[in-house]
């Protein structure tokens, strides 16, 4: 579904992603590990077209569909299905619950099937359905978090990028929302997922890679990178 | 009350009203793009001059009115488009001095090709009669100027609060970055609100011919610095506070002038700028905004 080869992305004058190459294969869930400012958010905002790379090549391929990411717009990119959750949910804080779902779906032209896959995050999420008229801000952290992910399902995405979706919640929240990933996996989406909690991620992730300094430093399936030894203790943290 | 007090009143709010509808624009603009548009006032000469010419040609008040929409935003859009959008991601610094060069371009080619001469700007004899309200009275001219910005206030409130364009402007305004992950093509959501905003400027110079009955080529420095002062009253960026920081200023303003002895009219601009300066030393983020956030 998504090819990458050979990536190359400069912030100002810093070399932040070098040379970099991963698939994400259709129904799948793939997931991102490495420290912080390894270059994870950077490669989500490359792929979405926030940022254009140097050099490289990034593809996405849905059915019939090539999408040639390095050139698209985002607003194109994401009508093409490829939808991108960033870090620190961004929510729209001074809109209401229901306008930032409304905002969700702004790409999209069916108003019955929006309708539809409101009422679908609704039974996903009830608090939201409780919270509609209310301001985004006013919402809890675990709450704003639901609703990033409610308005990123809204965009119909076929591939779901999802930058961070457990940082700074509470521990029954981050387990609600990884099942939540599960689930759009059984639903047929296709996952990329970036997180700091390595343990959870490798644990449902069927492809993973470790991203250090820039560059793809270590890939495998989920269960290889658990058992790798650098892994363990570099982003598992145990100690032999 | 008496005639005296209502008469300021009514003054208050029609000039109040003028600085509102150039105030809205003003912070709408800066809402969205972070730009503080020292260009904008002009749109309200460009306003006016186009409205002049329509009269002339003995277009029909209504018509003439449409047309002057059109222009304001045909102008704000083409500025957008030329100037400011080549500078979109430069420093704050380098975007605001544009605006002035904007600014000083368009009075100095009004200049040449108008001529500094101000000119009569006559609405019909009509809009100039008195309308009894009970004891006391008004002119047609105030009672239309009034009006008008109400009905276009509750259209623009309309569209930002209960459309997909509206919500698209006020989330771009928060989140330029979410904004564009959802979909949102954000160079037209920025070229919306300049069509809006100078549309309504454009607005604001046809009334504000028709209430002083002159204009010249220089005539928007005046209210474009006044709807600044009105959007730091009200909270820069917030459209109801940009609307409320104008009627504030411009009942002030007045009621300065007509309540206090004679000897203080001339101070009247005097007035205005050291209740800019005490806000800002006061409440910096207006009087109707509880918190500034940086936008991410």
């Amino acid at each position: 579904m998504l090819e990458i080869r050979g990536l190359n992305v400069f912030r100002g004058a810093t070399h932040v992603l070098k040379d970099v190459s991963f698939d994400v294969r259709t129904g799948e869930i793939a997931a991102l590990i490495g420290a912080n400012g390894a270059g994870k958010s950077t490669t989500l905002q490359t792929l979405s077209g926030l940022l254009r790379p140097r050099s490289g090549i990034a593809v996405m391929r849905e059915g019939e569909a090539v999408v040639d990411l390095t050139r698209a717009a985002p607003e194109k990119i994401v009508r093409a299905g490829l939808v991108h959750c960033p870090e620190g949910r961004q929510i729209f804080q001074s809109l209401t619950v229901a306008e930032n779902l409304a905002m969700g779906a702004y790409a999209r032209i069916d108003r019955a099937s929006i309708t539809a896959s409101i009422d679908e995050v609704h039974e996903l999420f009830p608090i939201l359905k409780e919270r509609a008229l209310f301001a985004g801000g006013t919402l809890s952290g675990g709450e704003q978090m639901m609703l990033a992910i409610a308005r990123a399902l809204l965009a119909a995405p076929k591939l779901l990028l999802l930058d961070e979706p457990s940082l700074g919640l509470a521990p029954k929240f981050v387990e609600m929302i990884f099942e939540v990933i599960v689930a759009l996996k059984a639903r047929g989406v296709t996952l990329l997922l970036v997180e700091q909690n390595a343990a959870m991620a490798l644990e449902i992730a069927d492809r993973a890679y470790v991203m250090e300094n820039g560059r793809i430093a270590l890939a495998g399936t989920g269960q290889e990178l658990i058992e790798n030894d650098r892994v363990r203790r570099a982003y598992l943290g145990v100690v032999e | 009350m008496s005639q005296y007090v209502f008469q300021q009143l009514v003054n208050g709010l029609a000039l109040g009203s003028l600085y509102a509808l150039v105030a809205i624009g003003f912070s709408m603009i800066y809402g969205i793009v972070r730009l503080i548009n020292f260009a904008h006032g002009d749109l309200v000469m460009i306003g006016a001059f186009s409205a002049l010419a329509m009269v002339a040609l003995g277009v029909p008040w209504p018509l003439t009115l449409l047309f002057v929409v059109v222009v304001g935003a045909v102008a704000g859009m083409t500025i957008e488009t030329v100037v400011f959008r080549t500078m979109r991601g430069a420093p704050q610094a380098t975007g605001f001095i544009a605006t002035l060069a904007v600014s000083i371009a368009i009075q100095n080619s009004a200049l040449m090709i108008l001529t500094g001469q101000p000119r009569n700007f006559l609405f019909p004899a009509a809009m100039r009669q008195r309308i009894p309200i009970g004891t006391v009275s008004a002119s047609l001219t105030d009672i239309v100027i009034i009006g008008l910005t109400i009905v276009l206030i509750a259209v623009l409130f309309l569209i930002v609060y209960r459309t997909r364009l509206g919500t698209a402007m006020r989330a771009t305004a928060e989140n330029l970055t979410a904004a564009r992950l959802m979909g949102v093509a954000v160079n037209r959501t920025i070229l919306a609100a300049f069509a809006i905003g100078s549309a309504l400027a454009a607005v604001a110079g046809l009334l504000w011919g028709g209430k002083f009955g002159q204009i010249d080529p220089l005539l928007g420095f005046v209210p474009g610095l006044k709807a600044f002062v009105a959007c730091v009253i009200g909270g820069v960026g917030s459209i109801g506070g940009a609307m409320l920081g104008g009627y504030i200023l411009g009942l002030a303003e007045v009621l300065f002038v007509g309540l206090l002895p004679p000897v203080f009219a001339g101070y009247r601009d005097t007035f205005v700028f050291s209740l800019l300066i005490l806000i800002l030393l006061i409440k910096p983020s207006g009087l109707f905004v509880r918190h500034v956030e940086d936008r991410a």
